[in-house]
C-alpha cells in the first residue's frame, strides 16, 4: 500500500500533459491517490498487473486504416456514378493491396477498436466526385510520404511505394 | 523479414539509381524523335528531369568519396523504337525501372537523402502513369510503383 503512492506521484510528473504542475498540486493528487488507495485497495494493482500492458499500436495502423478509408471512397464514388467503373476500380484494388501489405508489416491482426465507418456515402456530379478523391489521395500521398521519411529502413520501401501510388492516383484523376 | 533484398551501402543504391538515369537519359533520345507535339514536349521534360537527378547524384556520390559509375556510350534498348507506339511504350518502361533503382535506395538511406530518393520514385511513377494515359494504356496506374513484379 505504501509503495503506491510515491509509484503514481511519479506517473502524474512524468506525464506528457503534466508540464508546470506545482509541487503542491503533485503532493495534493499524491495525497488524495494515496487516500483513494486507502479507501478502495484494488484502484492500484492495475500498476503491478502481470499481465503487462497491452503494446502501443504500431505507428502504421493510422496508414492502414486510411488505405482501408480510400478504397471505401473509391468504391463509394463508383456507386455514385457507375460510369467512373474503369477508371476508380484499379485505384480502389490499390488501396486494399496497400491495406492488405501494410497488415503484414505490422504483423498483428487489425485492431478491434470501435468498427471502422462504413464506406463514405459520396453524391453529386462527376467533377466533384473526382475533385474529392484528388483532394483524398493528396492528403493519403502526404502521410505516406512523411511516415516514409519517419520509418525504420526496413519499412521504407513500402511506404514510399505507397507515397508514390498514391501520387499516380492523383494524376490519374485529373 | 530482415532479408536483405536491396544494396546494402547508401552509395551502392544511390549508384545504381544513377546507372538507371544514364539509361535513361540514353532512351529518350530515340523515344523523341518518335513522337510529336505534346508527347515531344513531355520526352524533352522527363528527359530534363532525370539529366538533373543524374547531375545531383554525381555530385552527391563525389562528395561522399562513393564510386561514382561511369555512362555507356550507348545502352541496350529492350526492344526497337520504330514508331510513336514503340515510343511510349518504352518510354513507360524506362520509369519504371528507373523508379524500381529509387526504390531500392529507400531502405538504406535516411533524412533528406531518402526524402531525395522518395522524390525520385515518385517522379518516376507519375511519368510512367502519364506516358500510359499518352499510349492509351489501361490501367493507368500499377499498384505498387518500383516494385519488382
Amino acid at each position: 500500500m505504501v509503495l503506491t503512492c510515491p509509484v503514481a506521484t511519479g506517473r502524474t510528473t512524468t506525464h506528457p500533459d503534466g508540464t508546470g504542475q506545482s509541487r503542491r498540486t503533485v503532493l495534493r493528487t499524491g495525497a488524495l491517490l494515496a487516500v483513494g488507495a486507502a479507501a478502495v485497495p484494488l484502484t492500484g494493482c492495475g500498476l503491478l498487473d502481470r499481465d503487462g500492458p497491452t503494446p502501443p499500436p504500431d505507428p502504421l495502423e493510422p496508414l492502414a486504416a486510411e488505405s482501408r478509408e480510400l478504397a471505401a471512397r473509391h468504391r463509394a464514388a463508383i456507386t455514385a456514378d457507375p460510369g467512373l467503373a474503369d477508371r476508380l476500380t484499379p485505384i480502389a484494388d490499390a488501396h486494399t493491396a496497400h491495406a492488405d501489405e501494410l497488415r503484414r508489416l505490422i504483423g498483428r491482426p487489425e485492431p478491434s477498436g470501435p468498427a471502422a465507418p462504413g464506406p463514405t456515402v459520396v453524391d453529386g456530379a462527376r467533377n466533384t466526385l473526382l475533385a474529392e478523391l484528388r483532394a483524398a489521395e493528396q492528403s493519403g500521398r502526404d502521410n505516406a510520404a512523411k511516415a516514409c521519411a519517419d520509418a525504420p529502413g526496413d519499412r521504407a520501401a513500402l511506404l514510399g511505394t505507397i507515397a508514390a501510388a498514391r501520387a499516380t492516383h492523383l494524376e490519374a484523376l485529373k | 523479414m530482415n532479408r536483405r533484398t536491396a544494396p546494402a551501402a547508401p552509395g551502392d543504391a544511390l549508384a545504381g539509381a544513377l546507372a538507371a538515369e544514364y539509361a535513361a537519359i540514353y532512351a529518350y533520345g530515340p523515344i523523341g524523335v518518335r513522337l510529336t507535339d505534346a508527347d515531344r514536349r513531355a520526352a524533352r521534360t522527363a528527359e530534363a528531369a532525370h539529366r538533373a537527378r543524374r547531375d545531383a547524384l554525381v555530385l552527391q556520390l563525389s562528395a561522399t568519396g562513393g564510386t561514382v559509375p561511369a555512362d555507356q556510350a550507348g545502352y541496350a534498348l529492350p526492344f526497337p523504337v520504330t514508331d510513336r507506339a514503340s515510343a511510349l511504350r518504352l518510354a513507360v518502361q524506362v520509369e519504371d525501372r528507373t523508379a524500381a533503382f529509387w526504390r531500392a535506395a529507400l531502405p538504406v538511406t535516411t533524412g533528406a537523402d531518402r526524402t531525395r530518393a522518395l522524390n525520385a520514385l515518385t517522379d518516376c511513377a507519375v511519368r510512367a502513369t502519364r506516358w500510359r494515359r499518352s499510349a492509351g494504356i489501361t490501367p493507368l496506374t500499377v499498384p505498387f510503383p518500383g516494385r519488382p513484379a
